[in-house]
């Protein structure tokens, strides 16, 4: 059971296996957004925007069937993607990349926003209460954190929007900022972050009950583990048992659990921006839909499980980090 | 591993859960016949309050609500059930395979399944709701192609670690084939594995749909909690909130719960080692 | 600094019951002194090691004192007990690696205490970790590796040096060698010695008992969380004063010992307390429940008086009252009402004689309840006179007997057959020893019927076929009617052991019982008698003219010669170390080597001199004028002028 040269060689190589079956599924999923196009009926594209509230010039249909026309196959698809080229929308009259990029940075600080702190919350608050199990106090959060984990995020979003957006008016019900406001500095700042606030909260009280009780729960078991008594009988101060100890081994199960479930959690995402018609790449989606505006559409579908699929790939590195375990285990 | 019956039922969460469960299955089951009025029937009043006749009042295309809304929950229902039941078989089947055979098997399998674990189901939900408009059951079915993969890990986890339990390897010994120790060893083995999995899979559907209705991707004709909730929404400025909106996201955080607690007390049950114990070293 | 730990009591809380695990356990810990604390699961004695560390659960009421150097620790005051722990007294806790954090490298375990107890900066506290382990024969290149990379013994190892780098000066070791390499062991051993001689205090708890012996300077037995015996370590296994310190060095398997193990009949039981009221807060100990599973036949224990009354070899009804306190015995203390171990049988200067021909001279014998004793001799030694005349169908011309601390003649001349009743005998030759007019049923009723048990006869059908099923014959109401000599001569010699046992004696006479069976019936039978003596606490005498057969059944061996006792002592110590010539001179024909004897006649009657020292290798000139006597040498007794350690 000894570690040799050789065995911390097969990590490094393992890390780099990763990589690259990731960058072969990033590859799958551009060559099946290539082969859309071919899995639609007939002509697409005039079938599509008939039932579209956009009209297109015959000189624009043809250039979008040109577009899909795919010429320079999949090599050419994969340069246009890797080079932002990702075609025009008529709907919007904008280059697709446009679009995305203008939406994007609303949906990370959303979301971003919204896991770090369900994270940190969570976690924290796991750890916490894992260490006073029993007491009563716990058992009323567990209770709590379990009742709003039934809750979709449809329904708590719904219910703040109307209690506090448009019934006391304490925050604004639509957008990321007060359109045409001209703010500069402290003040816009200010205004996004009253505007975030709602569409915020909603996305943090779906996220931290997960965290809170998957943390409690591996925290509990990690608790009872022997080289836990080996540090209180160190005479280590309770902060650094809790934390050092075993916060660290319970920080695991959570990592695991989050790349599991990323890729269903922007669901919610997609609905809040909705609710709250954020403009994020989720309202981009909705009304692209709307308007059957399918570079759009293919697009941020794409891009987004892109996404994902880095996100997955830092856990994965994350998660080699923490444990020596995985690190040199074959 | 193994489920304690008495344990189960005096567990509150547990019990919670499966009376709601049960209170919106049998609402699913008889939502036509307790319906009041056909709920695509336009010809009441617009957005009318409730009254003797319309218990929940009518919506703004002249619909009974209270019709409206047992018919969604069916739906809604039904959706979560065939799509977590989907997803269960193809986990199942995934999980018991690679865990069992191993090798190649396995390491195909489990790519795919990292794979399609990446991949954000809801927009690819989207992409075919918005370009093929199929059915509810094929999206339904399309959902379950993306949840198979958490329960197929959970699945040959402990497959493996069955595999090579004393009581499997005496069988093998004694000249068992692989179908007689999947029937008699395996499959019941994990019993309570597939009710967790089928319940966390089926809420998760049960949340698509409604996401996917309130994004306006089934057809308009279709009731569904989402839906109602969504056009709901636009009359705001009315006095709607107590009959038009709340039920909808009543029933459906109800329905979710219900679920949730089922998956909840469960897993409690399941795993011990999260009692309260007193200590016993020797 | 001493521990002292003053009458603690620990009970594990669950609702309204609870489960006594410790009882009133006082113990001193002496600087510079290793105390082993022996036991088995259930016996608390890694309860005790927590309670010192402060490390019970929450739901664990701790009664009694525990005191450092005379202040008392206050268990419950985490601040209090944080300051004390590793810096003043440090454990080594059971399951190896699972002590350890998986994901810290062990050189920062080693050196976190340094860090955050001592106030040592991280760079010198790495160095001193580095150097403790090293001590322990860790080299360098393991000291960045995590737990799952290090190999049992190393972790220990490094569980060891930890334990000691902030040098406390009370070291409580749990269960340091169990699945050890010999290396490993070996350095633990070495840790121990060391922390001993440079003044610490070192508790050693485990049921490693070959170890203990060797590393401890003092020992002390828990049974259900009671002390049953506080002894020096080199008597465990050669002089236990307690019935359970007996039975445990029997059980476990030595390069010392040589009979097979045996286990102890019954079972350990969890100790039950419920809350009786609010009379003064005290709750009262209550039912003691058996752990599910246990066979049937050791019965309840009752509430109060010894714990091990109900697997004891010697109890008595008095046992079963009061508490027991622990008494000083011999140098050791003991708790038992007995005052330890007693004497079943005791003969003193027993001489018998046939005809003018005198076959057993002034024997002084004790046997101890519980035991096997061996006595064995050639053709014409007198041991089956002896065990005969011990056994009570003989009575000796000269000399006293005691059975169970009573005078035998006294007791024969009052009331023989509730002394008959007592004892059961098997001899050497079965089938002879059985009417040929009786069925198996007949023989082995016939003590019911003689005493007259059982009322009618299903009853004492139920009797015959429960004994007939202990020595494993059948119970088919076929064999009943069968007729002894119809049976194989092992079937014929079981029954007559299921004879011997119909009524339940204390003390088993068996002589020659296998010499006419063959070996794997010999076998079969020996290992009968084995169980059967765990089973009912019986005590035996077992003549034999085989060494070789004695030592796989004895606990100690009486050597015979020509009517007198050469040499007893433990069977391991006889066999390992033989001191009389003439019981090397057994072993070696026993081994099948031949070693000619001195030229001369064998043993006659009255010589004076030894009876041996015509044959003897080693004789002196006056071993043939001077009779030598039993006296005791190097852990036994031995009557030779010349017996020394052999060469």
């Amino acid at each position: 059971m000894k570690a040799t040269g050789g065995r911390e060689m097969t990590g490094k190589r393992r890390g780099v296996g990763t990589v690259i079956s990731f960058a072969l599924a990033a590859l799958v999923m551009i060559y099946l957004s290539y082969q859309v196009p071919r899995l639609l009926p007939g002509d697409f594209v005039t079938a599509m925007y008939a039932s579209s509230q956009v009209t297109l010039t015959a000189e624009e249909a043809a250039d979008l069937r040109a577009y899909y026309a795919q010429e320079g196959g999949f090599g050419g698809y994969l340069a246009r993607v890797l080079t932002l080229d990702w075609g025009y929308s008529y709907a919007f009259l904008t280059p697709v990349s446009e679009l995305f990029f203008e939406a994007l940075p609303w949906t990370l600080l959303l979301l971003g926003t919204a896991h770090l702190l369900s994270m940190a919350a969570g976690f924290v608050g796991g750890v916490e209460a894992a260490w006073r199990h029993g007491r009563v106090a716990e058992k009323g959060l567990v209770g709590g954190m379990t009742l709003l984990e039934g809750m979709p995020e449809i329904s708590t979003g719904v219910i703040l929007l109307f209690v506090f957006a448009l019934n006391l008016n304490w925050f604004p019900a639509v957008g990321a900022e007060t359109a045409y406001a001209d703010l500069g500095g402290i003040d816009r700042l200010g205004n996004i972050l009253h505007h975030l606030a709602l569409p915020l909260t909603t996305l943090i009280l779906a996220y931290v009950p997960g965290n809170f009780l998957l943390t409690r729960n591996s925290m509990i078991l990690v608790l009872r583990a022997p080289f836990i008594q080996t540090a209180r009988a160190k005479g280590l101060p309770p902060i650094r048992i809790r934390y050092a100890h075993a916060a660290r081994n319970a920080l695991l199960p959570l990592a695991t659990r989050f790349g599991l479930r990323l890729a269903f959690m922007i669901t919610g995402a997609l609905v809040i921006e909705r609710i709250y018609a954020y403009p994020g790449l989720g309202t981009l989606l909705f009304n692209a839909i709307q308007a059957r505006d399918l570079p759009v559409i293919q697009s941020v579908v794409l891009m987004s499980s892109i996404g994902v699929l880095g996100v997955i790939l830092c856990l994965e590195a994350a998660y080699r980090l923490i444990d020596p375990r995985i690190r040199n285990a074959h | 591993m193994h489920i304690n019956r008495k344990e189960v039922l005096r567990d509150p969460w547990f019990v919670a859960g499966l009376c709601l469960a049960l209170a919106f299955g049998f609402v699913a089951l008889l939502g036509p016949a307790l319906a009041p009025y056909d709920p695509w029937n336009m010809g009441f009043e617009p957005i009318a309050s409730p009254d003797s006749r319309h218990l929940l009042g009518v919506n703004d295309g002249g619909q009974d609500i209270l019709s409206e809304l047992l018919y969604a929950v069916r739906n809604t229902v039904a959706f979560g059930l065939l799509s977590g039941l989907a997803a269960l078989g193809l986990g199942v089947a995934a999980g018991l395979a690679a865990g069992w055979y191993g090798g190649p098997v396995d390491a195909f399998l489990m790519r795919l399944a990292d794979v399609l674990l990446a991949v954000p189901a809801v927009m690819v939900l989207i992409l075919a709701a918005a370009l093929f408009r199929p059915e509810p059951w094929v999206l339904a079915l399309l959902l379950a192609v993306f949840a198979w993969p958490t329960i197929s890990k959970t699945i040959r986890a402990q497959t493996l670690s069955l595999r090579t339990s004393l009581h499997v390897k005496a069988a093998v010994r004694m000249g068992a084939s692989g179908r007689y120790i999947l029937r008699r060893h395996l499959l019941p083995e994990m019993f309570p594995l597939y009710l967790i999995g089928f319940a966390a899979k089926a809420r998760m559907a049960m949340f698509m749909e409604a996401s996917l209705a309130f994004l306006g991707l089934f057809d308009p004709s279709r009731k569904s909690l989402g839906m109602m909730i969504s056009y709901a929404l636009k009359f705001y400025y009315m006095d709607i909130w107590w009959h038009w909106l709340m039920p909808p996201v009543l029933c459906l955080s109800l329905l979710i719960m219900g679920v949730t607690f089922l998956a909840v007390g469960l897993e409690k049950v399941l795993d011990p080692r999260l009692r309260t114990v007193t200590g016993e070293p020797v | 600094m001493t521990l002292t730990v003053d009458r603690l009591r620990v009970i594990y809380r669950d609702g309204d019951h609870g489960i006594l695990a410790l009882d009133e356990v006082s113990l001193v810990l002496e600087p510079g002194r290793c105390l082993a604390l022996v036991g088995e699961s259930g016996s608390g004695k890694t309860t005790l090691g927590m309670a010192c560390m402060g490390l019970l659960p929450e739901s664990a009421e701790v009664r009694g004192r525990i005191l450092l150097s005379g202040q008392e620790l206050d268990t419950a005051d985490e601040a209090a007990m944080n300051r004390v722990r590793w810096s003043d007294l440090s454990m080594v806790f059971q399951n190896g690696a699972a002590n350890l954090n998986p994901l810290h490298r062990i050189v920062d375990q080693v050196a976190e205490p340094l860090i955050h107890q001592g106030n040592m900066g991280r760079r010198p506290a790495l160095d001193r970790a580095a150097e403790a382990l090293v001590s322990v024969g860790l080299e360098p290149h393991l000291h960045r590796r995590y737990p799952h990379q290090l190999s049992g013994g190393q972790v220990q190892r490094a569980l060891l040096a930890m334990a000691g780098v902030l040098d406390p000066a009370v070291l409580i070791l749990d269960e340091p060698t169990s699945a050890l390499d010999a290396l490993s062991k070996g350095i633990v051993a070495r840790v121990i010695r060391e922390a001993v001689a440079r003044g610490k205090a070192v508790l050693l708890i485990t049921h490693d008992l070959e170890f203990a012996v060797h590393q401890a300077d003092h020992m002390a037995v828990l049974y259900l969380g009671q002390v049953l015996e506080t002894l020096p370590p080199e008597d465990l296994l050669s002089r236990p004063l307690h019935p359970y310190t007996l039975a445990l060095g029997r059980s476990y398997p030595s390069m010392d010992t040589v009979r097979d193990l045996g286990g102890i009949r019954g079972d350990a039981f969890y100790r039950l307390v419920h809350r009786h009221g609010t009379e003064n807060g005290e709750h009262s100990v209550h039912s003691h429940i058996q752990i599910p599973g246990s066979s049937h036949r050791d019965g309840h224990a009752p509430p109060t008086g010894c714990l091990f009354q109900n697997r004891c070899t010697q109890a008595v009804p008095a046992c079963s009252s009061g508490r027991i306190p622990l008494e000083e015995v011999e140098g050791h203390g003991v708790r038992c009402l007995r005052h330890g171990i007693v004497n079943l049988m005791e003969l003193h200067n027993v001489t018998k004689a046939y005809d003018n021909v005198p076959a057993v001279k002034g024997v002084d014998l004790e046997i101890k309840a519980g035991e096997i004793l061996a006595l064995v001799g050639e053709t014409g030694s007198g041991k089956t006179t002896l065990a005969m005349t011990a056994a009570g169908a003989l009575r000796q011309d000269q000399g006293q007997r005691f059975f169970d601390g009573q005078d035998m003649d006294g007791w024969i001349a009052r009331d023989y057959r509730s002394l008959a009743r007592r004892v059961g005998v098997i001899y050497q030759n079965p089938s002879e020893s059985v009417s040929h007019r009786f069925t198996v049923f007949d023989a082995v009723a016939e003590p019911l019927r003689i005493h007259g048990f059982g009322k009618n006869r299903s009853e004492r059908t139920d009797q015959v076929r429960r004994v007939l099923s202990d020595v494993h014959l059948s119970t088919d109401p076929a064999f009943l009617e069968r007729y002894p000599h119809e049976l194989n001569m092992g079937a014929i010699q079981r029954v007559c052991l299921a004879r011997a046992l119909v009524l339940s004696p204390v003390f088993l006479a068996a002589d020659e019982p296998t010499s006419s069976l063959d070996p794997s019936v010999q076998a079969k039978v020996m290992k009968l008698l084995l169980e059967l003596q765990t089973e009912r606490g019986l005590t035996m005498l077992f003549v034999t003219h085989d060494i070789g057969l004695a030592r796989k059944i004895s606990d100690r061996i009486a050597v015979m010669l020509a009517g007198r006792i050469v040499e007893l002592g433990p069977a391991s110590a006889i066999m390992k170390d033989p001191r009389h010539p003439y019981t090397r001179l057994l072993l070696e024909s026993a081994s099948g080597r031949h070693v000619e004897p001195r030229i001369g006649e064998s043993d006659a009657g009255d010589v004076d001199g030894c009876a041996f020292a015509p044959r003897c290798p080693s004789r002196l000139d006056r071993c043939l004028t001077e009779r030598p006597l039993l006296q005791p040498q190097s852990g036994r007794k031995v009557a030779c002028h010349a017996s020394g350690p052999a060469e």
